[in-house]
């Protein structure tokens, strides 16, 4: 006998259905986006959000946890002076790039930057883009996003996305300023802010690239936000994110990259914001001799949770991927790390390492760590580990007894404990400003 | 003036220290040798103020003060310095950094002004050259990557910096070559001083062909058994430990 089960829609399913009924005509797009999105609200009424019983969403309980979907935000039409960005930006703020800044999901041409981008270099507003079509974009968009077609926030973002960017780097083309994308939520109400954004590197292509996540202001923001990044041959891209959100929002962020031949991507996430917050990286090497570092840090402190789900999929041989995550955890601060090497049955001379740690700085702090590794291949070299601690007494004890206080000496050491994760990033003046950021963190503490 | 007396340690709920009672007054330099598991680390760890060793009984007074009411960090800023046996690798933590860190808590404890940093390079430039200590080693993170001897004699140029007047030696000479023994000897005899106790901690008679003392006692079963001059490290370097162990057992 077949048992047919069938969830009862919650609140918060129920109001994105219900809003993009609304919103849909609003949204921009072609006729293929448009297609898109359709096909993904489809595909979201069947499963809904995930929840525990979803081997991918164990420890993050979405489906409980998302009690109800705020308002979607067709048009942006609050106001946020640049003081205000650059405040909450803190050590961030003095870094030279050309910037692009989007206010409660749609893009803010008066508070953007981009003067100085050069020859090669195209970026355009993702409404910009739908309207001009640049060849590129056409053939480009959803595709990436196509790798992981089941996962729901990604299909929450396809069918929302009400702005964001599309970028190029044409082959061979060095861009010497980094770029920055800011994303802010800002205003007196609650709402739903879905961002995509699509980048394209080229051959021989090279750039730095920093998304940061912001708030302005007191209320609650929902915010969704793809990448799609594509890295062609022998290009070299650092792909950073630092996610600094008021501990009131749900922060659901999801990077898909194919990784070119002889490309080398090195990608770093810090996170200190958000009530929740979901990191997916979902990663594919499609060129071999590729070369990817993936790492990253979470500094929580009070009821804040943060998920970083990662998969490196091996799927052609000769490339090599290092993971290292390092969380910091305070008061009943939770950190989840779910990582998963994947080596197909191709892809011999792999070489794949990955590591997670914790610091565990009190009784109710969880880490929930499960690394995976999936190798069909038998001439690889994988490896993964995970720890859990709380500070080395003895390393606390032979601070103090060179007169530095308990309080002083804990900050160096877990001053310690993240910088040897910063060091991924090579960039020194984003390098030094995340060290800020994680100083800023140890002196609220 | 370190005064210890009747002072019972208890380490994990096993009692070590036994009623030992030691006075090393100002200027002089006290040497404790004893055999392994006398108890003669566990006395420089309830000095610095290691947590889990506790004082059952009896007291430690340095210069008046009850040392075993304070933080190991009072401790330190009191004047109390322990060089330790097994000095720890701190990766992350710049060497330079934790030394500035630490002369400026000290500073600070005193009432004195941070160090600027031009004047701060200068004195552990200073220090670290007389103490043979490559440059380089300057550079890595605390004592990660350091071999032995490094290891001593970046203690030895701690407590040339942090400038303690009572000074506690545990077990220095392990694992130190003749030429790194000599180094760090000198060190220390450098900071001999009228206003400076210092209680040296070893196994072997060597270390005090270098660093001479005033007084030696020899530790056993968690007391001071025997008390003397120099010449009783000699007499134990040819008798052994041999009597003090069997009192131990």
């Amino acid at each position: 006998m077949n048992i047919m089960s069938q969830n009862i829609r919650t609140d918060a399913e129920q109001s994105l259905l219900d809003a993009f009924k609304t919103v849909q005509g609003k949204l921009p797009g072609c006729s293929k986006m448009q297609a898109m999105r359709s096909q993904a609200i489809a595909q979201f009424e069947q499963a809904g959000l995930p929840h525990r019983r979803v081997e991918d969403w164990k420890y993050t309980d979405l489906r409980t946890r998302m009690k109800t979907a705020y308002p979607v935000t067709a048009q942006s039409a609050q106001a946020v002076t640049s003081q205000q960005i650059q405040q909450a930006l803190g050590p961030l703020a003095g870094l030279e790039a050309n910037t692009m800044l989007f206010v409660n999901g749609h893009y803010q041409e008066a508070l953007s930057d981009m003067d100085a981008l050069g020859e090669g270099i195209e970026v355009l507003s993702l409404t910009a883009a739908f309207d001009q079509t640049p060849d590129w974009f056409a053939s480009e968009l959803g595709r990436v996003a196509l790798f992981h077609d089941n996962d729901t926030i990604t299909t929450l973002n396809t069918a929302f996305a009400s702005d964001g960017a599309a970028i190029r780097i044409s082959d061979k083309v060095e861009m010497d300023k980094l770029l920055h994308l800011i994303f802010v939520s800002a205003g007196e109400h609650d709402k739903l802010n879905t961002t995509r954004y699509l980048v394209s590197a080229g051959d021989d292509a090279k750039f730095t690239m920093l998304e940061t996540h912001i708030t302005v202001g007191d209320a609650k923001a929902q915010n969704n936000s793809v990448c799609e990044l594509i890295v062609g041959a022998n290009a070299k891209v650092a792909h950073i994110k630092c996610q600094l959100e008021t501990e009131v929002n749900t922060h659901l962020s999801t990077w898909m990259v194919r990784l070119g031949e002889r490309s080398n991507y090195r990608a770093f996430q810090m996170s200190t914001g958000a009530e929740l917050a979901r990191n997916q990286i979902f990663v594919r090497f499609q060129g071999e001799h590729a070369f990817a570092n993936i790492s990253g840090v979470f500094l929580g402190q009070n009821q804040q949770h943060n998920d970083t789900t990662l998969i490196v999929d091996h799927a052609v041989p000769n490339c090599s991927s290092q993971e290292m995550f390092k969380v910091v955890l305070s008061d009943a601060a939770r950190g989840v790390f779910q990582g998963k090497l994947e080596v197909k049955p191709i892809a011999q001379k792999t070489d794949a390492k990955q590591m997670a740690q914790a610091l565990l700085l009190s009784e109710q702090a969880e880490f929930d760590a499960k690394p995976e590794l999936e190798i069909f291949a038998d001439d690889v070299v994988c490896g993964h580990g995970a720890t859990s601690g709380q500070i080395d007494e003895d390393l606390l004890f032979y601070l103090r007894a060179r007169g530095i206080s308990e309080g002083e000496a804990k900050s160096l050491l877990i001053a310690a404990f993240i910088g040897e994760v910063l060091e991924a990033v090579e960039d020194a003046p984003i390098q030094e400003a995340l060290s800020g950021i994680a100083q800023n963190w140890l002196r609220e503490i | 003036m370190l005064e210890i007396k009747d002072l019972h340690v208890e380490v994990d709920g096993k009692q070590i220290l036994q009623g030992l009672d030691l006075t090393v007054p100002k200027g002089e330099v006290h040497a404790i040798m004893g055999p392994n598991g006398s108890g003669k680390s566990t006395l420089s760890y309830v000095i610095a103020g290691k947590e889990d060793y506790e004082v059952t009984q009896g007291s430690i007074l340095w210069n008046g003060q009850d040392l075993a009411e304070m933080e190991p960090d009072e401790r330190a800023a009191s004047g109390v310095f322990l060089a330790f046996q097994y000095p720890m690798e701190i990766p992350g933590v710049a060497t330079m950094t934790f030394l500035r860190t630490a002369m400026n808590a000290l500073r600070k404890a005193r009432n004195e002004k941070e160090l600027t940093t031009p004047d701060f390079i200068k004195i552990v430039r200073g220090k670290a050259a007389e103490l043979q200590i490559d440059p380089d080693m300057l550079k890595r993170p605390l004592n990660v990557g350091f071999s032995g001897g490094e290891k001593k004699r970046m203690e030895i140029l701690q407590m040339a910096l942090l400038e303690p007047n009572l000074c506690i030696l545990d077990e220095t000479d392990s694992g130190l070559d003749i030429d790194a023994l000599r180094i760090v000897s000198e060190g220390v005899n450098l900071l001999r001083n009228e206003g400076r106790a210092m209680l040296v901690i070893t196994h072997y008679q060597r270390l005090l062909d270098y660093i001479v003392p005033d007084k030696v006692h020899v530790l056993s079963k968690g007391k001071i058994a025997r008390s003397g001059g120099k010449e009783l490290a000699q007499e134990l370097e040819q008798s052994g430990y041999a009597g003090y162990e069997d009192a131990a057992a």
